[in-house]
């Protein structure tokens, strides 16, 4: 069973892996089709490597006391009660974000009320496919 | 085989395919918005933070004994040091030592290497399952990967300045970058475990040197211990008396020594440090939420133990009520996963379909998840529906 299925190999197996490829050739014919140029030159895809907080009273604030050492994805997937929220802010206040006293709750506010436990989850990106890239000191031979 | 060699072996299969556009994706897997992020030697996996960077290996990756590296899971604290270089490197051990010593990388590469197999496995590990939500990374099932790591043993290297018998905490610090005023990232482990001839100073994985993301050029390697055990851009190891004090050994990679309702609070004094990495297992395929045909289903995954054996792992297509045994693959290793695989005659309708492993330490995975404040060892049996059609 295990030489049928190879664990090194795709997960279909063997005898699964020509429809893959296929079905694969067929989407990619219809994505070139369907895609702008710049998808298809050398560079990287488009996405932004940062997200944007959302709209709000308290946007500029919460960008300033936040995203100076995390960015953004790291809020927006939380989904916490006000308490765990004031938790949070509390103990990144004590980390070092700027916060005007007179902002805190409602920085709070702002932070429970769109990232509440309710709210439906956040779907991450994908990084591109693997590129040579230059990562210099990793590519640099150990001695 | 150097890893890439390897990974491009493995990439051939649609690399046909991918040479005619650089749009076509990885694995044939669709991103989700059609949008990508590029991150430097890393091939579509999940971003859950970009800056730090948090990568999560999607499930379907669990397919290879060994994790290629541009699919291995990166979980950083912090920002990666911006200038790391072989040449200037140093790595001092200090503390309750006969002889502080600063070693070079290439006096550490005299030293005997070995390697480990290794499943590397984040605590926080599928922490976006737990109810209530806890703060933190939102893994889902992928922060767990598995290399051959080498380099020489931590106790060659303790050797070299000669432990006090009051050495009894091996504390490593990183080169990690540290915004604002958050605490470092440091930790200790014991300094049995240090000296345990499976903990490395690992410089390679998988036959290459490390990578940025995985810690070049050295990182500790603790064996079948939670991934925060092995830090990264390993640069100061110092022998404490006393385990090390500071934010992330407490409150952070702890864990309650009692069973705790969902949503209460924990008192540190009634909590313990997190170690070795629980029973679990994982299905990579079919999908959560496939749609497939009648007729023979291979239902396939992996199952890790921590410092302990997977003995068996069981798969239910009925919800639970029944179980089979799975085939575990022949490719083992101690602190490494097992993958397996089930046949399933699948008919028409829909279905949970189970996975749950059992170690040799008499654990079994629990159908329900062990609720803590911080979403640690995330490890109930796992399921994925799907229709047959």
């Amino acid at each position: 069973m295990f030489r049928n299925r190879g664990f090194r190999n795709s997960p279909r197996g063997r005898r699964g892996l020509f429809p893959a490829v296929f079905y694969a050739a067929v989407a990619m014919a219809i994505l070139a089709a369907i895609m702008p140029f710049w998808a298809l030159s050398d560079r990287p895809t488009p996405a932004k490597g940062t997200e944007d907080l959302p709209a709000g009273a308290m946007q500029a604030k919460a960008t300033t006391a936040c995203l100076e050492c995390h960015e953004a994805r790291i809020i927006l997937q939380q989904r916490l009660s006000k308490g765990a929220w004031t938790k949070e802010v509390d103990k990144m206040v004590k980390w070092g974000a700027v916060v005007d006293p007179d902002d805190h709750d409602a920085l709070i506010d702002y932070l429970s009320t769109n990232f509440s436990p309710d709210q439906p989850a956040y779907e991450p990106p994908r990084t591109a496919a693997y590129r040579n890239t230059s990562d210099k000191s990793a590519a640099k031979p150990s001695k | 085989m150097s890893s890439r060699r390897k990974f491009l072996k493995q990439m051939s299969g649609a690399a046909l395919a991918a040479a005619a556009s650089p749009a076509m994706l990885t694995w044939a897997l669709p991103l989700p918005q059609g949008q990508s992020v590029e991150v430097a030697g890393e091939d579509g996996m999940i971003l859950r933070s970009f800056r730090f960077a948090d990568l999560e290996t999607p499930v379907e990756y669990f397919n290879s004994w060994l994790t290629p590296v541009p699919h291995f899971f990166v979980r950083n604290h912090m920002h990666e040091p911006s200038d790391v270089n072989a040449d200037d490197w140093r790595l001092t051990i200090g503390g309750e030592v006969e002889n502080p010593v600063t070693l070079k990388l290439a006096e550490l590469s005299k030293l005997e290497t070995h390697a480990v197999v290794n499943t590397l496995e984040c605590a926080g590990n599928g922490r976006s399952l737990q109810r209530p939500q806890v703060p933190g990374i939102q893994w889902g099932k992928g922060a767990v990967s598995t290399a051959r790591f080498s380099g020489p043993r931590l106790r060659d290297v303790l050797r070299r300045a000669g432990v006090k018998p009051c050495g009894k905490h091996v504390m490593f610090r990183g080169l990690d970058e540290v915004p604002g005023k958050v605490p470092p990232f440091i930790r200790s482990i014991p300094i049995e475990k240090a000296l345990d001839s499976d903990t490395l100073v690992a410089t390679h994985m998988n036959g290459a040197a490390l990578t940025k993301h995985h810690g070049f050029p050295a990182r500790a390697l603790v064996p079948g211990w939670i991934g925060a055990a092995s830090c990264k851009w390993l640069t100061e190891i110092n022998l404490l008396e006393n385990e090390f004090v500071g934010n992330f050994m407490s409150p952070a990679y702890r864990f309650p020594n009692q069973p705790v309702k969902p949503g209460d609070a924990v008192k540190p004094e009634d909590t313990h440090p997190l170690t070795a990495l629980s029973v679990k297992s994982v299905i990579s395929g079919p999908g959560d939420g496939a749609n497939i045909r009648a007729g023979k289903v291979v239902v396939h995954g992996a199952a890790w133990a921590g410092e302990a054996d997977v003995v068996k792992v069981e798969v239910s297509t009925d919800g639970g009520s029944t179980w089979a045994a799975a085939n575990l693959s022949h490719e083992r290793a101690r602190y490494a996963w097992r993958l397996w695989n089930y046949e399933w005659k699948a008919k028409g309708g829909n279905y949970a379909v189970l996975s749950r492993a059992s170690d040799s330490q008499g654990r079994t995975q629990p159908a329900a998840p062990v609720w803590n404040p911080s979403g640690y060892l995330y490890n109930a049996v796992d399921q994925v529906k799907v229709h047959v059609s």
